[in-house]
């Protein structure tokens, strides 16, 4: 694309539709007594979601990072007391280009103070049911470890790497390094290539008990196979993820503990900085809380049937 | 000949896998929450035409094919094969019947044919997609049913055939689609 193609990506009704879908969001929250608030962009640290690289801005007292997602100041205002909270705020992640991906979108998350994950899935699936007007009851809770079991027939917490190599096929040599088998990326690659496109036809699917590698900010508990999992969802509909929540960690300790890991697991560790006004208010207490964050770009796309994201966004990431 | 991230991979690079040109037709990225950014590409040989599903990791350096595309003119065809000519140098080579392959049946004197070449050679054409050729040759025409879908062969000026409806008469020019190979129409007269 030349500098000259000045023209939005979205049309005009397009436009006027999501802005609607924006006005039926803040009633749905309004009535339930979630308190809307604008978080800063300009933040003293990075989020440091595993996979997700963070933009760096040096500049008179800097540096500053933009935030991947509103989670750090959301769960400050969490901390100090606030109840619960929700924005629609811009998030930006460095070279995410694809047609549901762009370096910035919007992100919707909020918090319920005093609820569990199961709790927040309900509220999340009427949100997403308000705003497609697809039925809420059309819904199904599947364990992370069962939607593999159902479409690859495979247990992946149990299947050996040669068994998981002989599930990739052609393209096993991506998930080795140096002769060994890089789990995790395997089952990336199976989910991405053979199950995820599957998730969610004609309902709502939400995917939960992660691998406790990918916990996040989630906290972990054990499940019915005496594995620990992460008490994380995400929810799915029409092959495409849309919501990714957590019964949060509350133990602040343990949170440094995840995010130094992870500031330390990436080449640019040394200019990444860990977000030290977040890490003492977790030290200072979260309250038992669960909270999640919504692609509000993929849910407008899917609600108005566009396929992909620029065509919702005025002017969506052109490469 | 040079090296590229897949991340920057998009729709048009040309890459060089197992030592052969492809065109990227189609470049996904997918990130599972939480997980390591995937990549999927769609690619279609050079040479062959042959289309291939590929998966890739996040960070994996690929490396790029040598691949220019020349806007040519095709003069004509002898024993060595088909000669054109640079529209800009004018300049002249030789294109082996190989790499021509079934694009021949479609060949005209001082048409204008792009050409692909990789590492200076080429390789392959990308004929304009509908061209108008005239009928030399068919069985004579049914008058009247122009509505009829019932199709006969004919050759034209190529030297190729292609099945044409029951109305088209020796002589007259028609317009084929030189991908799907099919009668698309009439030519204005």
């Amino acid at each position: 694309m030349t500098g000259r193609d000045w023209r939005p990506t979205a049309s005009s009704s397009v436009l006027r539709q999501r802005a609607r879908l924006v006005e039926r969001m803040r009633e749905f929250f309004a009535a339930r007594g979630v308190l809307e608030v604008d978080p800063p962009l300009l933040q003293p640290g990075a989020n440091l979601d595993h996979g997700v690289a963070p933009f760096r801005i040096d500049g008179p007292g800097g540096p500053y990072f933009l935030p991947t997602s509103p989670e750090h100041p959301l769960k400050r205002l969490v901390a100090a007391g606030s109840g619960a909270v929700w924005a629609l705020a811009p998030a930006f992640r460095a070279g995410e280009v694809g047609r549901w991906h762009s370096p910035e979108f919007r992100m919707l998350e909020w918090y319920r103070p005093g609820w569990d994950d199961r709790q927040l899935i309900d509220e999340v699936i009427a949100l997403l049911a308000a705003l497609t007007g697809w039925p809420e009851a059309d819904s199904e809770i599947v364990s992370w470890r069962e939607i593999f079991k159902r479409q690859l027939g495979l247990d992946p917490f149990a299947a050996s790497d040669d068994r998981l190599l002989a599930a990739l096929g052609s393209d096993a040599g991506v998930a080795q390094r140096d002769g060994a088998v890089d789990r995790a990326l395997a089952l990336d690659v199976l989910l991405v290539r053979d199950i995820e496109r599957g998730l969610g036809r004609g309902r709502w699917t939400v995917v939960t008990d992660y691998p406790a590698s990918a916990c996040a900010q989630a906290r972990l508990r054990t499940d019915r196979h005496g594995t620990a999992v992460a008490a994380r969802f995400e929810i799915y509909r029409d092959g495409v993820e849309l919501a990714n929540g957590y019964h949060e960690l509350t133990d602040g300790a343990e949170l440094a503990v995840r995010l130094e890991r992870e500031r330390q697991s990436r080449p640019d560790a040394d200019r990444l900085v860990l977000d030290g006004a977040f890490l003492a208010a977790m030290a200072a207490g979260l309250p038992d809380c669960a909270g999640v964050a919504v692609g509000f770009d993929r849910v407008v796309a899917l609600a108005l049937g566009c396929d992909g994201i620029a065509a919702v966004q005025p002017f969506g990431h052109r490469r | 000949m040079g090296s590229i991230e897949i991340s920057e991979v998009s729709k048009g690079t040309k890459l060089l896998i197992d030592n052969a040109p492809w065109n990227v037709i189609e470049a996904n990225f997918f990130k599972p929450g939480k997980g390591n950014a995937v990549y999927t590409l769609r690619v279609m040989n050079l040479i062959t035409r042959n289309t291939l599903e590929k998966t890739y990791r996040g960070g994996e350096k690929m490396e790029t094919a040598d691949i220019t595309d020349v806007e040519m003119q095709f003069l004509y065809s002898d024993t060595n094969g088909f000669v054109f000519m640079d529209t800009s140098s004018f300049e002249q080579i030789t294109v082996t019947p190989e790499a021509v392959g079934d694009d021949k049946d479609f060949l005209l004197e001082n048409m204008p044919v792009g050409v692909t070449l990789w590492n200076n050679q080429p390789i392959a054409l990308r004929l304009p997609t509908t061209i108008t050729v005239e009928v030399v040759y068919t069985e004579p025409a049914v008058k009247g049913d122009t509505q009829s879908r019932v199709m006969k062969p004919a050759k034209i000026n190529t030297g190729a055939e292609v099945k044409v409806p029951i109305f088209i008469a020796i002589g007259e020019r028609i317009i084929i689609n030189t991908q799907s190979r099919e009668y698309s129409g009439r030519a204005q007269k």
